[in-house]
Order: C-alpha cells, then structure tokens, then sequence
C-alpha cells in the first residue's frame, strides 16, 4: 500500500487560493486505508475549507467526490462530465494519482492535498510502517520475507551489524532489529543455510538513475 | 442559563447508556430551545467520528459537547477512550482554520453522581460560556 499524509491547511489554502470552486477528490484505494485521502477526509477536509472560507467571509464552493482508484483511467473518467464545472481540483490521491488525474485533464489544474510518504503495511490501527523501498530487485525469498533494504537501518544485505541490543536496532530502539529477525526467523525454518551465501551490493540501476520505470506488458494489453 | 451563551447554538453528542429515558428526557429542553439546541445520542461514545464533530459546526453549532460515560464504565469497554482522542484529533484540525478548539469539548460523566440527559444539559448551559458566536455563520449570523 502507498501511504501518505494531509498537507498543513495553510499550504492547502495558499494553492486553492486563486479559485472559486474545488472539486475536492478523493481516492478509496490506498491513501483511504491509511486514513489519509479516503471519502472521510474528503468530507474533513472540504468541511474544513469551508468553514475557514466563511470565517474570511469569502466565497468558495467545494463539491466531494471520491473515485475507487486515481491511479486507473477508467476510475478517472468518472471526473469527465463533472470537472468542467470547477476551477481547480484538490486530489486527495497519492503522487501517482494526481498526476494520473492531471495527464487525463491537462488543461485543469490538478493540486495535491497529500505528501505520499512510503510503501508498507498496516501494521496495527493507527499505525502504519514502512517495508518496500520498490527496488525492483526483491530478495525477500532469502532473507526470511524481511528486507534489509528497508527495514535495516544500514540497509545491510550481510548482517547483522552487531549493534543491536536486546532484539532492537541500535539507532532507534523502537524498531525491530531487521536482521534478528531475519536469523530468527531462518532458524525457526531450518533454512539459515540461505545465509551462508555473500551477497554483493544492490544493482540500484534498477530502481533509480534512469528516469520513471515502467512495467509493460504485452498479454495485458488491448 | 448564563447570559453570555444565551444566544449560542448547542449541539450535544452524547452516549444513550448514561440515561435510558433519554428520547423523553430530552424534549422538555428540546422545546424550551428550539433550534438552539440539538441532540445526538450515540449507542456509544465511541461511535462518534471527526467528521459528526465536523458537520455539526459547519450546521451553525458554536459549541459541540460529547458526553461519554465515567472512565472504566463504557458499556462497550472502550467507547469513551476513543471518543477523547477524536474530540483531540479534530480539535487540532479546527484549529487549523483558526478556531477555538473549545468550540469541541468532552465531558466525562462523573460514577458517582447519574443524571438524566436533560439534567446535565442544563448544567452544560448554566456554565460561564468561554466562547461566542461562531465565526463559521459568517455576516448571517
């Protein structure tokens, strides 16, 4: 899942400021799990808005919409017969969605209300933790369905470090120790043998350095 | 009822456990107020959301109470716990928009002293109002 964060009010404001009517959008896909862009803080936000409009005696109206998914065409084109009648559209989607938004409508300024922050897991309510950096070269399968990537401080592919202390990474003891439980885990599956093998540095030219990945597909397309 | 908060708008959130006769009880200050005042009962404090908070002051309420039942005695064990951390979260929220977050307000039941709904409502508004007019109602108001 792709979590994100609601900007401060005052940097919403200061985008929506020019314009008389937003169409604020919300996405129920991701950013709704993490309580960050879903129809409830569609429905927070606008009223908000709304009310400091009113508190500045200035006139704005604002229409709540909320798409399955801001990421996807066909979730999109339900904005087709509705965004005409507004001067800006405040998306409550993550990075990816509001430029999927914006792609389909370019003349139509497209603003984001969220900071997309990471990949991960709900991993209890109200909290959400981050465990996929998206490095496009997943080695959970050796070390235990853990990555040392994200989840270890150091990132180390060849731990551990030796600086943890009663099962906690030594630089925040509120984490987990990504490599005692990758030993651990191992162990318990009779399979530390996966760790005898020295692993060389992550090959990063898969996940940066050469502009936007993409992901094509031939038997997938019409 | 104190003169300052004579004028205000009251909306009035509250768990139906702390008084079975509530639909009843109510009526009497339901009719005596009128349009200023509205009542909300929950099946629990917990049930409450940021976004009931939200509406009702965007109604025109210049002040929303949540009355919750005494710490450790929710009929649901935890209602009124998560009620005091909504009441939290959206009073920062209203205070991004330059409210007063006492425009939201909590009020813990006592164990030892049960009222009936319309009882500690009268007591709500027989309190020193801190607030005034919202200034959401803008020049209506």
């Amino acid at each position: 899942m792709i979590t994100a964060e609601r900007k401060p009010i005052s940097e919403i404001k200061e985008m929506i400021a020019p314009y008389r009517k937003v169409l604020v959008v919300g996405c129920g896909s991701c950013v709704a799990e993490c309580a960050a862009g879903g129809e409830k803080e569609v429905g927070l936000l606008s009223s908000a808005l709304r009310m400091d409009a009113k508190a500045s005696g200035k006139e704005i109206a604002i229409k709540e919409m909320t798409l399955d998914r801001q990421c996807v065409y066909e979730f999109i084109d339900q904005l087709t017969d509705v965004i005409g009648q507004y001067d800006v559209v405040l998306s409550l989607a993550c990075g990816a969605g509001v430029q999927a938004v914006a792609e389909v409508f370019p003349k139509v300024h497209i603003v984001p209300a969220l900071n997309t922050t990471f990949l991960g897991e709900t991993k209890e309510a109200g909290l959400w933790v981050e465990n996929c950096r998206g490095c496009g070269d997943c080695k959970l399968g050796v070390f235990a369905a853990v990555c040392p990537v994200t989840r270890c401080a150091k990132g180390l592919f060849n731990g551990p470090c030796g600086g943890s202390r009663t099962d906690r990474c030594e630089v925040d003891p509120d984490v987990p120790c990504a490599w005692q439980l990758i030993v651990s885990r191992l162990e318990d599956m009779g399979r530390l043998d996966l760790l005898r093998k020295v692993h060389p540095p992550a090959d990063w030219s898969k996940q940066q350095g050469k502009g936007p990945r993409k992901i094509y597909r031939e038997d997938q397309r019409t | 009822m104190d003169k300052k908060g004579a004028g205000l708008h009251i909306t009035v959130f509250f768990c139906r456990q702390l008084d079975p006769n509530q639909d009843v009880n109510r009526r009497s200050l339901e009719r005596e107020l009128g349009e200023r005042i509205r009542f909300f009962p929950l099946p629990c404090s917990g049930r409450i959301d940021p976004l009931h908070l939200m509406r009702a002051l965007e109604s025109g309420a210049d002040k929303v109470y949540l009355i919750t039942c005494p710490e450790g005695a929710c009929h649901y064990r935890e209602g009124n716990i998560r009620a005091k951390k909504r009441i939290a979260y959206t009073q920062s929220l209203i205070e991004e928009i330059g409210l007063e977050r006492e425009r939201l307000e909590l009020i813990v039941t006592s164990a030892g002293n049960p009222a009936t709904i319309d009882e500690l409502a009268r007591g709500l508004l027989a309190r020193e109002a801190s607030i005034g007019t919202s200034p959401v109602k803008g020049k209506q108001a």
